[in-house]
């Protein structure tokens, strides 16, 4: 087959992503560069919509709030997810199986039904999570957890941790299970524990899961938005503000659709930016 | 409320007439519980109104009250605006769609049907440079309801002033009953109480003066009314976590007695009586909080009927004439009979005619015997690129993570930056 013909075999995908991908991404960028009125495009001009992003202090504070996600994300989903497949892959197939399985249901429910639920666990008035210190004699530490600046963003961090460490789970599952049994026999004979074993040979050879897993958060972590607007809506305050809302509320909110623009370009491009790395490294392996 | 915000448009069509030529869009948010639970009102008046239709018909979608604003002004800038809508805000985003020319003039209607119980405050709020783009309909005020079987409970009479009222709030605080039940994780509901304090602090000459005039936010009344707000917070009034407490969950911690009054509107009124199957509903208005200040409360139409500049204009001439029954005599009846909804120019000598629940003749009877005085609603009167700092600084002023000083600077910063950009509206 001539490279002509396979380029006419490409030619739908490659119009239906041009017209629903690349042509949307361009009309965004060109917002960005007008005035606009409620939603009435006015007049061109030019950059001074990208000049608004260094006195805009609820984009930096979104911003380090979506790094701070991401940090955490890499943190506690990940190591959890790695030592509980790690311990979970010594088991009998079929415990492996169920096991998996059930902690992978968080990753099935709709983040929205995650913050309803969530919400219900944190709420100050009738939450379980209060109700539990209580209960255990911890009141003192019970707190209006989406509340508070200091609490809000960590608590719904261990929302976003519940619902990705299940999927970090069924991923170093899989690859656990390709390494070479032969590997831990010898270290075994060797003398070694289990705890060695893990962390000479599970640890290194997980490494490419684990890149995958982090990047695949990273990029995650810029995108989500509905666990904010349906908990939080951004508060107290700015304390939950992420791009993704900051953005929602400039355009749906205020109207203001150029700034709101300028930000989606923002936010895209540190998405690209990240699949880019992602891509290039794990094609690199 | 948070259940409203994404996505959440109910679609329930009522066509009337299967066959007419023309069919009249309409986007409103009565639905059947909630706020503006005004639902079966509306059923019935789309069909009572259906011969003003002259045979058109009706295509209805119910639009929850919150996220209507937020749907109405998506539409807006995809020029799909519904025929004919009752959405809010009025005044400075009512003059934005106007400005835009979203929205049809209604002069003429207002001429032709004389609609002149519409008085020139509410034909003001919903006017842009001399033409009236709306007509707001119903009348919503602040008030504070309350349970009166924990009042007398606790001997305390119905505060007239605000001493009493601090010493009613300490006396449910000292009992172990939360004093005002407050729920601000939509982040709205505090705008409509800083209203409320504002006017009751600032008066209604203060407020204007900076809505309307040069002075800032930063002005000593103004701080007085965010000091204000912040120790209601501070002293315990709310619940534990209010800025993490919906809306509604606010007004059920209310209804099941376990709180002794709820800060308001006329807009819950419907689900409020419904609610109160637990406890004995009252409603008091909130005693002026500064020496000097008339008594008052804030006001407006809550929202407003409005015209697409698109639609034809034989839709715009039966949509106005369906529009002329809906604020009719027999319909007004139909409000508050059906909905608890009053309407523009209803008397409390119609609303006890008309066998209107007790509450809602306490409600409009105390809140209308200061109607000259009535204070604005920042909600509704600020432009949407304010509003949207007020929300999150509101939250930071009660939550005690940022001063009066602090709040007010936000603000004034917030407001400079609308009048520059032309967005401040003046009736």
């Amino acid at each position: 087959m001539s490279s002509r013909i396979a380029y006419l075999f490409l030619l739908p995908a490659f119009l239906l992503y041009s017209v629903f991908v690349v042509l949307p991404i361009l009309q965004v960028v060109g917002f960005s560069f007008f005035d606009w009125d409620n939603g009435i495009i006015g007049q061109f001009v030019g950059l001074n919509n990208y000049s608004r992003l260094g006195g805009d202090g609820v984009f930096w504070a979104a911003l380090s709030h979506n790094a701070i996600w991401v940090v955490l994300t890499l943190a506690f989903p990940l190591m959890v997810g790695l030592l509980l497949s790690a311990i979970l892959a010594e088991r009998k197939s079929s415990t492996i199986r169920w096991m998996a399985a059930i902690y992978f249901i968080p990753r099935t429910i709709p983040l929205v039904v995650a913050g309803i639920i969530w919400g219900w666990i944190y709420n100050p008035l009738f939450g379980l999570l209060n109700f539990i210190l209580d209960g255990v004699g911890l009141g003192n530490l019970a707190g209006a957890w989406l509340a508070e600046s200091n609490t809000a963003l960590l608590s719904l961090n261990v929302v976003g941790a519940w619902t990705f460490f299940g999927f970090c789970v069924v991923i170093y599952l899989a690859a656990i299970q390709s390494i070479d049994p032969s590997l831990y026999e010898a270290a075994e004979i060797d003398g070694a524990k289990w705890w060695r074993k893990f962390r000479d040979i599970t640890v290194p050879l997980l490494k490419n899961s684990t890149l995958f897993l982090g990047l695949y958060a990273a990029i995650e972590a810029m995108r989500f938005f509905d666990l904010i607007w349906v908990t939080t809506q951004g508060g107290p305050g700015y304390a939950t503000e992420v791009l993704t809302t900051h953005v929602y509320k400039t355009f749906f909110l205020v109207g203001d659709f150029g700034y709101a623009a300028v930000l989606s370009v923002v936010l895209l491009a540190i998405v690209l930016t990240l699949s880019s790395i992602s891509f290039w490294v794990l094609r690199s392996k | 409320m948070n259940t409203f915000a994404i996505g959440a448009i109910a679609i329930a069509s009522t066509v009337t007439a299967v066959h007419a030529e023309t069919a009249v869009t309409q986007w409103d948010q009565f639905s059947q519980s909630g706020i503006s639970a005004a639902g079966p009102a509306m059923d019935e008046l789309i069909a009572t109104c259906a011969p003003a239709l002259d045979g058109a018909s009706v295509l209805r979608t119910i639009a929850p009250s919150i996220g209507i604003r937020d749907s109405y002004r998506l539409a807006v800038s995809a020029g799909k605006t519904p025929d004919l809508a009752y959405t809010w805000p009025a005044a400075s985003v009512l003059a934005g769609y106007a400005r835009v020319g979203a929205l049809a003039p209604l002069d003429g209607y207002y001429e032709q049907y004389g609609w002149d119980h519409i008085n020139d405050f509410y034909r003001g709020r919903n006017s842009y440079e001399g033409a009236l783009y709306a007509v707001p309909m119903e009348q919503d005020l602040m008030g504070v309801y309350y349970n009166k079987a924990l009042f007398a409970e606790h001997g305390i009479d119905l505060p007239t002033t605000y001493t009493e009222f601090q010493a009613a709030a300490e006396t449910f605080k000292s009992a172990g009953i939360v004093p005002v039940s407050f729920g601000n994780r939509g982040r709205w509901p505090a705008t409509n109480t800083f209203s409320l304090i504002l006017g009751l602090t600032a008066g209604k000459a203060a407020e204007e003066a900076v809505l309307f005039g040069d002075t800032p936010w930063t002005n000593d009344s103004f701080k007085l009314a965010a000091e204000s707000f912040q120790a209601w917070a501070n002293d315990g009034y709310f619940p534990r976590g209010f800025n993490g407490v919906g809306y509604d969950e606010a007004n059920a911690l209310f209804l099941s007695g376990n709180a002794a009054m709820t800060i308001t509107g006329t807009w819950v009124l419907q689900d409020m009586i419904r609610g109160a199957t637990d406890i004995d509903l009252g409603v008091f208005m909130l005693p002026p909080m500064e020496d000097g200040i008339e008594a008052g409360t804030m006001w407006g139409e809550g929202s407003q009927w409005q015209l697409s500049a698109s639609a034809s204009s034989e839709t715009q001439d039966a949509a106005a004439a369906y529009l002329n029954c809906l604020l009719g005599d027999e319909a007004k009846q139909v409000w508050v009979q059906k909905a608890n909804t009053v309407v523009i120019g209803t008397t409390p000598e119609e609303l006890a005619e008309w066998g209107a629940d007790p509450v809602v003749q306490e409600f409009f009877t105390a809140g209308l015997a200061t109607s000259e005085n009535n204070f604005y609603d920042l909600h509704t009167t600020l432009p949407e690129s304010v509003t949207q700092v007020l929300y999150p600084e509101l939250q930071l002023l009660i939550g005690g993570e940022a001063t009066a000083d602090e709040f007010l600077n936000k603000m004034q910063t917030a407001w400079e930056l609308a009048i520059a950009n032309g967005e401040r509206w003046i009736p």
